[in-house]
């Protein structure tokens, strides 16, 4: 316990005080306020805003959650190979701490420093724009909304994160991570077999329709369920409330599957 | 030639392998599925091409500085640091070229290049993947340069390519996002203005990789601290 709560810790400071962790997102912002068209400008207009604040926020995490995601996943994709790479990994494996400790504690750690200015850009403006609406209960949505769908996403990007690059170099992870990105999460079940609008969906697409009742900014998309003629509809029964909590332990399931994964492979290596 | 040779084995194995799994992915989403019709299927080959090898590419040449450990070496070198850094990435972007037009002439041959009615041409059309390679991989470099980590050059790659993925009609709403669009074959609004957008990417690239290379002639900044 200990080992782990020290590499929490350290993992968590060590990735907070890295500059790129907070140049990556603030770019990515910047880059998003200048192309127009998104909610960071669109939530501050009277004319375009959604007029019910659980809408806005809502439609602010979806938005905040696809793009900087990607930016979380591509950060954390050196951090386990790192220690190998360094010559520290068999400093620690030396120590009596346990490497599943260490193990746990690095992902936490550096998934949730990596998270902070995430949360910072999504409560910043979550919280200008309930000031601007004058209606407080946009924050408890947005706190529901980064719990509910933000954290389980970005966890399961994590441990990939963390995993992934031990088979496979890091750059070939990213271009990867971020083509799975694309194809799991947005791209049309009617395009191609996708693993968007299934159980398996990293941007939360029971969640946001069955617990938020979320159909888009105007109303008009749907998030989650069968779509008529795609191939993998098996895995998109009609949302309800218990089918979001199961698609949320999926997601959980999922990176604790992939940590383990990862933890078995490098214990393999080590003998 | 022995140094080109070093640097082609340096460059590593995502440099060989991001490429050809590039184009077969593309090819994969492609006839995953039978298209309603034989256009969309010809869109998605091209946006293979136009998208996915692209991407290969530049990640890879963001990950060019920072992997060398022994750098104050590389520095005392009579070869510039900045050079067998351009040489590796000329050996990433001409082995992607290699493969691109690889697939390209595949695709030209079996007839599914004039399917995509905005394929421009069996020579300008090349374009479709050089333009968006050389200026998403000079974006990696001078990223990599100006952050040398990896892991932030490659994150800003892969930002800048999803954020023209995700909201494509809005980045192309003005003249300079439609110019830098990186996607103007497949998924471009303009056509008219598809040469301008190939131009404007081609020299994006040139004057960032320049940009990086002026940036890395300061040798104490690759020894300082760096941003792990």
């Amino acid at each position: 316990m200990t080992a782990f709560r020290a590499s929490v810790r350290y993992e968590f400071r060590m990735q907070v005080r890295k500059r790129s962790v907070w140049i990556v997102p603030a770019l990515t912002l910047v880059l998003f306020v200048l192309i127009g068209g998104s909610l960071l400008r669109d939530l501050f207009d009277p004319g375009e805003r959604p007029l019910d604040p659980r809408t806005g926020v809502v439609g602010l995490a979806v938005q905040l959650h696809a793009l900087l995601s990607i930016g979380f996943g591509c950060l954390l994709a050196d951090r386990m190979v790192r220690d190998d790479r360094l010559g520290v990994a068999p400093i620690l494996d030396a120590t009596p701490a346990s490497p599943g400790a260490r193990l746990a504690g690095k992902y936490l750690g550096a998934a949730a420093a990596t998270a902070i200015p995430i949360a910072v850009a999504y409560f910043g403006f979550a919280a200008a724009y309930a000031i601007d609406i004058g209606q407080q209960v946009a924050m408890a949505w947005a706190l529901a909304a980064f719990a509910v769908v933000i954290v389980p996403g970005l966890l399961l990007v994590a441990a990939f994160a963390l995993a992934v690059p031990m088979i496979m170099p890091a750059p070939l992870f990213r271009v990867l991570f971020v083509g799975y990105w694309l194809w799991g999460n947005i791209v049309s079940p009617e395009m191609m077999p996708t693993l968007a609008r299934t159980l398996f969906h990293p941007l939360g697409g029971y969640p946001l329709d069955a617990l938020f009742d979320f159909h888009g900014i105007d109303g008009e998309d749907t998030w989650a369920g069968p779509v008529a003629g795609a191939t993998l509809n098996v895995l998109r029964p009609e949302p309800t409330p218990a089918l979001a909590w199961l698609s949320i332990v999926l997601l959980i399931a999922v990176s604790a599957a992939t940590l383990a994964g990862g933890h078995a492979l490098r214990a393999r290596r080590i003998h | 030639m022995t140094l080109w040779r070093y640097e082609a084995r340096r460059a590593g194995p995502a440099a060989v392998l991001g490429p050809p799994l590039a184009v077969a992915l593309g090819v994969a989403a492609a006839f995953a599925y039978p298209e309603p019709s034989d256009t969309t299927t010809a869109r998605i080959l091209l946006g293979g091409l136009e998208m996915a090898v692209p991407l290969a590419a530049a990640v890879v040449c963001s990950a060019l500085i920072g992997r060398d450990p022994a750098r104050e070496i590389q520095l005392a070198a009579p070869t510039p640091y900045r050079i067998t850094l351009l040489r590796r990435m000329i050996v990433v972007l001409a082995w992607t070229a290699c493969v691109a037009a690889l697939a390209a002439a595949v695709l030209i041959a079996t007839g599914w290049w004039a399917r995509w009615p905005q394929n421009h041409g069996l020579v300008a059309g090349q374009l479709t993947w050089l333009a968006p390679t050389v200026g998403l991989s000079g974006l990696g470099f001078a990223a990599g340069a100006v952050l040398r980590s990896p892991a932030a050059a490659g994150a800003i790659v892969t930002t800048v390519w999803a954020i023209q993925q995700f909201f494509g009609p809005a980045v192309q709403e003005h003249r300079p996002g439609r110019l830098l669009y990186l996607f103007a074959t497949t998924r471009g609004e303009s056509p008219a203005e598809w040469t301008a957008n190939r131009l404007t990417l081609l020299g994006a690239g040139a004057a960032l990789i320049a940009f990086g290379l002026l940036l890395l002639g300061r040798a104490e900044r690759l020894i300082s601290e760096e941003d792990e």
